[in-house]
C-alpha cells in the first residue's frame, strides 16, 4: 500500500464513526470478489513463462480476493477504496485504488485520489473477473507489462473531471483526466487523458480515448532508452450485449519514442448465451514495428452457477510473432519471457469468479 | 419431464400475473417536507440504478430497496427499471467495483420503509398503497 493509500484508509477509519449517523450519509458499505484460477500452458517449455507466471507446471497466482470500501461523506462528497490480495503477490493486501468523488450535479462530478485508469472497456474493473466473459481479459489489449501493448495500466494518481449526460435510454461521458502513472519501471508524468463513452441501454457501449504523458524510466531497466520519450496511446472501443448475443472489440495505437516499440493492438470477442452458459471466441493481435507481437484465439465457456457466481473454462492458442527482440533479455516473444519450444502454445485454465 | 416443465411455465405465467395484478398497488414515497409532487419514470429508473444522485429539483436523494425476494420489489423492478436481477447484479458490479455507486440501501419491509422515509428528508422510496400513512407523501408518476 502506498502513502497515499494509507492516508485514504487511515482518513477512512477515522472520518467514518464521527459521521456515521442515523441516516446513510457517513454509512459504510463493503463489498467484495473472489477469483480461484488455475492457468497452465502446453508446448511453452521449460522455464518458459507466459504473461507473468503461467507456464507448462501451471500455477494458481491469478487467485485473488478483493475488498471494496464505500461511503457517502456528506451530501456532495463520496469515498471509495479497494484493497486486493493476489497470488502473484503472495497474497499480500494491497492498495488498488482510493479516491473521492465530489458531485456537484448529476451532470459533473470531480475524482481525486488514486483513481482507476479510465482505458478500454473492461479495465476500470479488470480484476473483478466475474463482470467479463473470459478468466484474463485480452492481453492484447489489456496486458500491462513493460513490454506489453501498453494501452493500460492499473489506476493514476490525480485528478479526474467527468461530465455526464443522462438521457431516457442512453448516458455519454466524458472524461478528462491527469496526474502520475506509475509504471513497473519508473513513471509516466505529466498524464493527460481523454475519454469519450456513450452507452445506450446497457446495450451498447461505445469508447474513445486519448492519453499522453513524459515516461522517467530508471536507468536500470531495459527500456531506459525510453527515458524523456513521450507516451502516447489512442483506443477505440465497441461493446455490444444483447440477451443472447454480445460482441466486444477494442483497438489501440502506443507510441513510446523508440520506433521498434510502436504498437497497433487490438481483439475482437463473440459469444452467445444459452440460458446460464456463454461459450465464446476471441481474436487477439498485437503488432509491434520490433516484430515480437503475436496472435492469438480463444475458445472460452462462461457458465452461470448463481446470481453472483460463475464458472470460466479458457483454451488459448498464443502465436508469438516471428521476429525476437533480443536486445532485451526476458523479453521479445510474444508476452513469453523466452523463445517457447513450440511455434504456437496453449494457454489454457480454469477459474471461479464470485462477487459479494 | 414434460409434466415437470408444464408447472414451470405454469409457475412463470401465474408469477406474471401476480406482479401485473399489483402494478398499480405501489407507490413511491418522499418524505413530507419535500417540496416534489411528481417525477417521471425516467427520474425513478436513473436515481434507482445509480445514475442520478438529485432529486429532479436538484436536492440530495437516498434511494431505498425492499429485500431482494419481496413481491413489492419484484413488481416495482418489474414496472419501474426493467431489468431481471442477474442483469441488475451484473450492473451494480460494474459501478461498485470502479467506486462509481453502490445500490441502494435495503429496508426490510413497507413499515420499515415508512419509518425511515418519514426521518429522512432525502429519502425516495416505495411501498404498497394499502401501507401508506400521513407520515410520507406519495409521489405521482408523470
Amino acid at each position: 500500500m502506498n502513502k497515499f493509500g494509507r492516508f485514504c484508509m487511515a482518513t477512512l477509519c477515522v472520518a467514518a464513526p464521527l459521521t456515521a449517523n442515523a441516516g446513510e450519509i457517513g454509512e459504510i458499505q463493503w463489498h467484495g470478489f473472489l477469483t480461484g484460477a488455475y492457468m497452465a500452458t502446453s508446448g511453452a517449455g521449460e522455464d518458459v513463462h507466459y504473461a507473468g507466471d503461467v507456464s507448462d507446471n501451471g500455477t494458481t497466482k491469478d487467485t485473488r480476493l478483493g475488498l471494496t470500501v464505500t461511503t457517502q461523506v456528506d451530501e456532495k462528497w463520496r469515498f471509495a477504496a479497494q484493497m486486493k490480495a493476489k497470488g502473484v503477490d503472495d497474497f499480500q493486501m494491497e492498495m488498488d485504488w482510493a479516491y473521492a468523488t465530489y458531485d456537484y450535479s448529476d451532470g459533473f462530478s470531480v475524482n481525486v485520489g488514486e483513481i482507476k485508469y479510465p482505458v478500454g472497456l473492461y479495465n476500470e474493473y479488470i480484476e473483478v473477473g466475474y463482470t467479463y466473459p473470459w478468466i484474463r481479459a485480452p492481453e492484447t489489449f489489456y496486458n500491462s507489462g513493460t513490454f506489453g501493448p501498453n494501452m493500460t495500466r492499473i489506476s493514476y494518481s490525480g485528478i479526474g473531471l467527468v461530465f455526464t449526460s443522462v438521457g431516457d435510454e442512453s448516458e455519454t461521458e466524458f472524461n478528462l483526466f491527469g496526474g502520475l502513472l506509475d509504471v513497473p519501471d519508473g513513471h509516466v508524468n505529466q498524464l493527460i487523458g481523454a475519454k469519450l463513452g456513450f452507452n445506450w441501454a446497457d446495450m451498447l457501449r461505445l469508447q474513445l480515448t486519448a492519453t499522453t504523458g513524459l515516461m522517467e524510466i530508471e536507468p536500470s531497466s531495459p527500456r531506459d532508452a525510453m527515458n524523456g520519450e513521450r507516451h502516447t496511446a489512442y483506443s477505440a472501443s465497441i461493446g455490444l450485449d444483447m440477451e443472447s448475443f454480445v460482441f466486444s472489440t477494442e483497438i489501440g495505437t502506443a507510441s513510446m519514442g523508440v520506433d521498434a516499440m510502436e504498437t497497433t493492438t487490438g481483439y475482437a470477442m463473440m459469444g452467445y448465451r444459452f440460458g446460464d452458459f456463454m461459450p465464446h471466441v476471441t481474436y487477439g493481435h498485437w503488432d509491434v514495428k520490433g516484430g515480437w507481437g503475436q496472435k492469438d484465439i480463444t475458445l472460452g465457456l462462461r457458465t452461470e452457477l448463481t446470481s453472483n457466481t460463475a464458472l470460466k473454462i479458457d483454451v488459448k492458442q498464443v502465436k508469438p510473432g516471428d521476429k525476437y527482440n533480443n536486445d532485451v533479455p526476458g523479453n521479445g516473444y510474444g508476452l513469453f519471457n523466452e523463445k517457447p519450444t513450440e511455434d504456437k502454445v496453449l494457454v489454457y485454465g480454469v477459474a471461479l469468479e464470485l462477487v459479494f | 419431464m414434460k409434466t415437470c416443465m408444464s408447472t414451470l411455465m405454469l409457475m412463470a405465467v401465474l408469477s406474471f400475473t401476480a406482479i401485473a395484478a399489483h402494478a398499480d398497488e405501489v407507490v413511491l414515497i418522499v418524505n413530507p417536507a419535500n417540496p416534489l409532487t411528481e417525477m417521471t419514470l425516467k427520474d425513478v429508473k436513473n436515481i434507482y440504478l445509480g445514475k442520478s444522485k438529485f432529486f429532479p429539483g436538484g436536492g440530495k436523494v437516498i434511494p431505498a430497496d425492499q429485500p431482494e425476494k419481496s413481491l413489492v420489489r419484484k413488481i416495482f423492478y418489474d414496472v419501474m427499471i426493467d431489468k431481471t436481477p442477474s442483469k441488475l447484479k451484473a450492473y451494480w458490479s460494474k459501478r461498485i467495483f470502479t467506486g462509481k455507486g453502490t445500490p441502494p440501501i435495503v429496508k426490510k419491509d413497507d413499515a420499515a420503509m415508512l419509518a425511515w422515509v418519514a426521518e429522512q428528508p432525502l429519502a425516495l422510496g416505495y411501498v404498497y398503497r394499502k401501507s401508506v400513512n400521513d407520515s410520507v407523501k406519495v409521489l405521482n408518476l408523470k
